[in-house]
């Protein structure tokens, strides 16, 4: 029952993606009134409908494991796709640049995808980590995570609005993307709000290892060392948009590199590296 | 039966010089409307009367047929406007009834425009509809006509992009400076040099929000009075090119031989502003901006010639979407004109009914009086009475809404045997429309 629901959500996921990069490939004027409604409609129910059903299925995985499933690739990827989503979502719902899918959607996809193709696996999450410490830690960093994905899908917008303005003739004819002083504003703000939650994620974790576990710090730990530079690519980020005008087309670029931060953080340490944080 | 009709002249067809014969003062239009009132030929009219059109839309209905109403208008204006037949004949068109219906929505839709998608030609219809209802020049066709004109003209503009984008070149700047700033509002604009254009895309600028103006020139002079139509502040050109930090939109359009603004001082400025984004219009020939400059990061550069492809590929576009809203235009009409047939035919086909069924009644009357029936036998007859009365008409009925759904000319005659043969007293009054 619970694998049915995962795959329709999978599919549903599959399905909105498509609708968000369709909307995008549409680049005539006439089009973009005929049909790009439609289908950004489809795109974006599709988003909120899968979202719902990704809800639900945490939900009863949550139910039946007995604790927040944070153990395995699959509970990991899985909620990884709910904060792209949510993040997503309250986007939309306060700035309508529903846009914005074309580029997160996908990644989201591509999550649970990796989630479902782990789907049998499960694994006994130990006793000590049983709290709602490990609920506070992963949640804050995984919606960090999500808007940094954000704020890249932001910088992909500006760059692409970019190279429209600067082909000249169809400058005018998309009215998809927002103005480059939207794009880049907002992927500013997601940014912030990225850095924001990193930051209180990482210290409910290390509150959490030094006070409550008394498990001794470990600096050599790979994850903590790829938050960190992570971390410091976007707060330099910050600071240097701040001191030195590095906005625009500078800043678009450095969410692209912040992206890749975030996917070698995530996926990157655990595959290649040994941690206390990897997924089994 | 009723005939729409319609005669007028457009830009299309005839020359500045024929078209300011026809036209129409405001103070004319009245007079016209009223003559045509007192003269009992014309029931309805509405006369549009702008710098590219004339024409007169009319609804006659003691006509025999459309010909002979289009002929009352043209005699109507040759006779106003003292123009001679044959040259009316030659620079006016004429339509009919579908093709009035078509030619109003096309003329509303702006498809009948010098540039598809202008939004004028709908307000001065909409002012000539009302000039007409004032004067109670309308009716209950030509309500229901412009209504409908108005509604497809709605429906165009949102199922198509014959209005969007810009077709001219200030329209275009400042398209091209929303899509880079968002917002116009609390930005500057430079303009260098004098000239038409600069001045006007200055303007279109200010109206859409740009709160400064800075006016440069080689003398300070000629600056201060350009300004003053801007409420700009006026300032010395320099090489460096100090005066442009605050700037987020330049024109340019001066006759220098050289390039004024160079990239490397631009860079300069660039940094100097934190690099903001500066949107460069360049409308001078030879050019102002060197070209190079487009290469400082976020600085956008538009020549003449980009503006211009901007504007025809803009135009192109509005052309193949003017296929598309012709097809709406099409169908619209089509479906106007259908419902008015049978809007039109509808009182003489209840007034039938009515005079059967009353028939059937008294004769039912007359007949439970004489006799003593059960109340079973007395709703029987009733029902019965009531059946032959639907089957008799059934037939009548059913060609007659045929013949008007096919378009067959024909049904006028129907409409009209049957009211004579039947004695109708059929009041044209559509009011429950």
């Amino acid at each position: 029952m619970i694998n049915f629901l995962f795959l329709v959500t999978l599919l549903i996921y599959l399905a909105a993606s498509i609708f968000q990069t369709l909307s995008l490939a549409i680049s005539s004027r006439s089009e973009a009134v005929v049909i790009r409604p439609t289908i950004e409609r489809i795109a974006f129910w599709g988003t909120g409908i899968g979202f719902a059903f990704l809800s639900l299925f945490i939900t009863l995985w949550w139910l039946t494991q007995g604790h927040f499933p944070m153990t395995h690739w699959t509970d990991s990827t899985a909620f990884f796709a709910w904060a792209i989503t949510l993040i997503y979502l309250i986007i939309v719902r306060l700035t309508h640049l529903r846009a914005l899918g074309s580029f997160v959607m996908p990644v989201a996809f591509i999550a649970i995808l990796i989630s479902y193709s782990f789907a049998t696996h499960t694994a006994a999450l130990p006793e000590p980590l049983q709290n709602y410490w490990l609920l506070a830690h992963t949640t804050l960093i995984f919606l960090a995570y999500a808007a940094f994905i954000a704020a890249f899908g932001f910088g992909l917008m500006y760059l692409m609005t970019e190279r429209k303005i600067r082909r000249k003739t169809d400058a005018l004819l998309d009215n998809l993307l927002p103005s480059l002083g939207i794009s880049d504003g907002l992927g500013y703000r997601c940014t912030i709000l990225g850095v924001i939650l990193l930051t209180m994620g990482v210290i409910v974790g290390s509150l959490w290892t030094q006070y409550i576990r008394d498990v001794p710090w470990r600096w050599l730990d790979a994850k903590v060392i790829s938050t960190l530079v992570t971390w410091f690519i976007y707060v330099a980020q910050i600071g240097l948009r701040q001191f030195w005008g590095w906005h625009g087309r500078r800043a678009a670029y450095a969410t692209i590199i912040g992206f890749v931060a975030v996917l070698c953080t995530y996926v990157g340490v655990d595959l290649f590296l040994d941690s206390m944080h990897t997924y089994r | 039966m009723n005939q729409i009709v319609s005669i007028g002249t457009s830009h299309h067809v005839a020359p500045i010089e024929f078209r300011e014969k026809l036209a129409f003062s405001e103070a004319q239009i009245v007079e016209s409307l009223q003559h045509f009132r007192e003269s009992d030929q014309v029931q309805e009219a509405v006369i549009l009367s702008t710098c590219n059109r004339v024409e007169v839309y009319a609804v006659a209905n003691a006509v025999r047929n459309a010909d002979a109403a289009a002929k009352i208008l043209a005699e109507f204006l040759s006779h106003y406007h003292q123009i001679g037949v044959e040259s009316l004949k030659k620079w006016t068109y004429l339509h009919h009834n579908l093709e009035t219906i078509r030619h109003l929505f096309r003329v509303t839709t702006s498809l009948d425009s010098m540039v598809v998608g202008e939004s004028q030609i709908l307000g001065q219809v909409k002012a000539a509809y009302d000039a007409s209802r004032e004067a109670s020049g309308v009716g209950t066709i030509l309500n229901r006509l412009f209504t409908k004109a108005f509604s497809v003209g709605k429906r165009i503009r949102s199922e198509t992009t014959i209005a969007t984008g810009a077709v001219s070149i200030s329209y275009a700047a400042v398209e091209l400076a929303k899509k880079i700033f968002n917002t116009l509002e609390g930005k500057t604009v430079a303009i260098i040099g004098a000239g038409e254009m600069s001045e006007l895309t200055a303007k279109h600028l200010v109206a859409n929000g740009v709160s400064n103006v800075i006016v440069a020139n080689r003398t300070y002079e000629r600056a201060v009075k350009i300004a003053e139509k801007f409420n700009g502040i006026p300032v010395a050109y320099d090489s460096d090119l100090g005066f442009l930090i605050d700037a987020d939109i330049v024109i340019s359009s001066t006759d220098a031989p050289d390039y004024l603004i160079k990239r490397r001082p631009l860079a300069d400025i660039m940094r100097k502003r934190k690099h903001r984004y500066m949107f460069l219009i360049d409308i001078a020939v030879p050019r102002d901006i060197e070209p190079d400059v487009s290469k400082i990061d976020h600085a956008f550069l538009y020549n003449i010639d980009d503006l211009e492809a901007v504007v025809a590929s803009n135009l192109k576009d509005r052309q193949q979407e003017a296929t598309r809203a012709e097809q709406i235009v099409t169908e619209e009409a089509k479906r106007f004109y259908d419902q008015l047939q049978i809007f039109q035919v509808n009182p003489t086909i209840k007034a039938l009914h009515q005079q059967f069924r009353e028939i059937a009644d008294t004769e039912l009357q007359a007949c439970v009086y004489k006799t003593t029936l059960s109340e079973q036998q007395e709703a029987a007859i009733a029902s019965m009475t009531q059946a032959i009365v639907k089957k008799l008409l059934h037939h009548p009925m059913q060609n007659l809404r045929c013949a008007v759904n096919d378009g067959d000319a024909d049904h006028g005659q129907y409409v009209q045997a049957l009211q004579e043969l039947f004695a109708l007293d059929v009041t044209d009054d559509n009011s429950d429309m």
